[in-house]
């Protein structure tokens, strides 16, 4: 079987939604990491230098990761004097699909099957 | 004490407290709970924050700076709070934030506070602490001008507000640390770690409370599986604040005997 033939079965079974949100928006685990830490924290707002903090990430990746997330409509931005900060979107659609990723990728197999493809992606 | 009890008393919800502030706090007015680590400032907030919202019809907000919203829902959860569901109910919204941006989104015209106490009817805020407002500031006056700002950007929202602050020292008194924010706030209570009889007690006095008299005694409080408790105050002892107290005897002895000593 060669790669395409595995990846190609790896996300037959995955929802199609899921898969384009993965595809598009949870495609880097330090973007993954920034959408499980905003579902937890839903409400927070701030710099990409404190959101770094938070997660424990450098600030040049986090902030990288940050500006993709908003560019993908998953984040807000909003501009306070000179400082830029992100929060979570209010569109409900949004979050909702937001809540769907996390909860199933507390799922081993949707897991396993999602790195297998972030892995890919960053290739 | 009869005329004070007129005006708009905001409850804490905290059993025994809101005696000793003679009704509760004074509405829209702005409290500093200051205390070392684990003596209770936090819950000591999320305490009025749930009480504003389930017996008072008071949505509230919590703007933290360091704890993460799930950790609130995890330590509320122990007293029996739920404030996922009140965030699902829009009663309540925990923020996480930095002091710079909070401190912009108060300032800020229609800014994020402005909109959620609108949208929400928030009337009660915890800000939780004050003390990371600290490095934003080059100076001493730099900061009290700050924190003074921004506790008015909160009062013109009309909000009651429960500020946390934390103390270094564990037990007896604090140095190095900026005495400038007592005064620009309505409220000072004070949480404190007590020796005694090699057990470590908890005590609560109330240093100030603008445009209201209280009681001045030192109590002891505890935290239960229900929340904060203030109790009894301190009989019989001297010196609480310095965090070893003595009994009064002893130390009438004590000064009894220097002064025959120094008398030779």
């Amino acid at each position: 079987m060669d790669q395409e033939d595995l990846v190609g079965r790896l996300m037959a079974d995955m929802d199609a939604d899921l898969l384009h949100f993965l595809q598009t928006k949870a495609n880097s685990f330090v973007k993954w990491d920034l959408l499980r830490f905003f579902h937890e924290n839903p409400h927070t707002t701030d710099t990409a230098a404190n959101i770094a903090r938070y997660a424990g990430r450098a600030v040049e990746t986090t902030e990288a990761g940050l500006i993709d997330l908003a560019r993908e409509g998953v984040l807000s931005t909003t501009r306070l004097g000179e400082m830029t900060v992100y929060s979570l979107s209010n569109n409900p659609e949004i979050r909702n699909l937001l809540q769907r990723f996390v909860k199933a990728s507390d799922d081993r197999d949707f897991r396993v099957k999602a790195v297998f493809h972030v892995i890919r992606s960053m290739r | 004490m009869g005329k004070e009890t007129e005006l708009e008393r905001v409850k804490t919800g905290i059993p025994g407290l809101d005696d000793i502030l003679c009704g509760g706090l004074l509405r829209q007015t702005a409290v500093l709970v200051e205390g070392a680590p684990g003596t209770g400032k936090t819950t000591f907030g999320m305490q009025f924050i749930h009480h504003g919202i389930v017996a008072c019809n008071e949505p509230g907000i919590i703007l933290t700076f360091e704890q993460f919203p799930s950790q609130y829902y995890r330590d509320a959860a122990n007293f029996g709070w739920d404030f996922r569901r009140l965030e699902e109910e829009g009663k309540l919204r925990i923020i996480m934030t930095s002091p710079e941006v909070s401190r912009a989104l108060v300032e800020e015209t229609g800014g994020q506070i402005e909109r959620l106490t609108r949208q929400m009817g928030a009337r009660r805020i915890l800000v939780d602490s004050l003390s990371h407002f600290e490095r934003l500031a080059d100076s001493p006056v730099q900061f009290r001008q700050m924190i003074y700002g921004f506790i008015n950007g909160l009062k013109r929202e009309g909000l009651t507000a429960v500020l946390t602050r934390e103390s270094y020292a564990l037990l007896g008194e604090i140095e190095g640390q900026d005495e400038s924010i007592p005064f620009v706030v309505d409220n000072y209570i004070l949480l404190r770690y007590v020796e005694m009889d090699s057990t470590l007690h908890k005590a609560l006095l109330v240093l100030k409370m603008r445009g209201s008299d209280h009681d001045k005694s030192i109590r002891r409080f505890t935290i239960t599986s229900k929340g904060m408790e203030v109790l009894s105050r301190f009989e019989g002892q001297e010196g609480i604040l310095s965090g070893s107290p003595r009994r009064m005897a002893e130390s009438f002895i004590e000064a009894f005997v220097r002064r025959q000593g120094e008398g030779r």
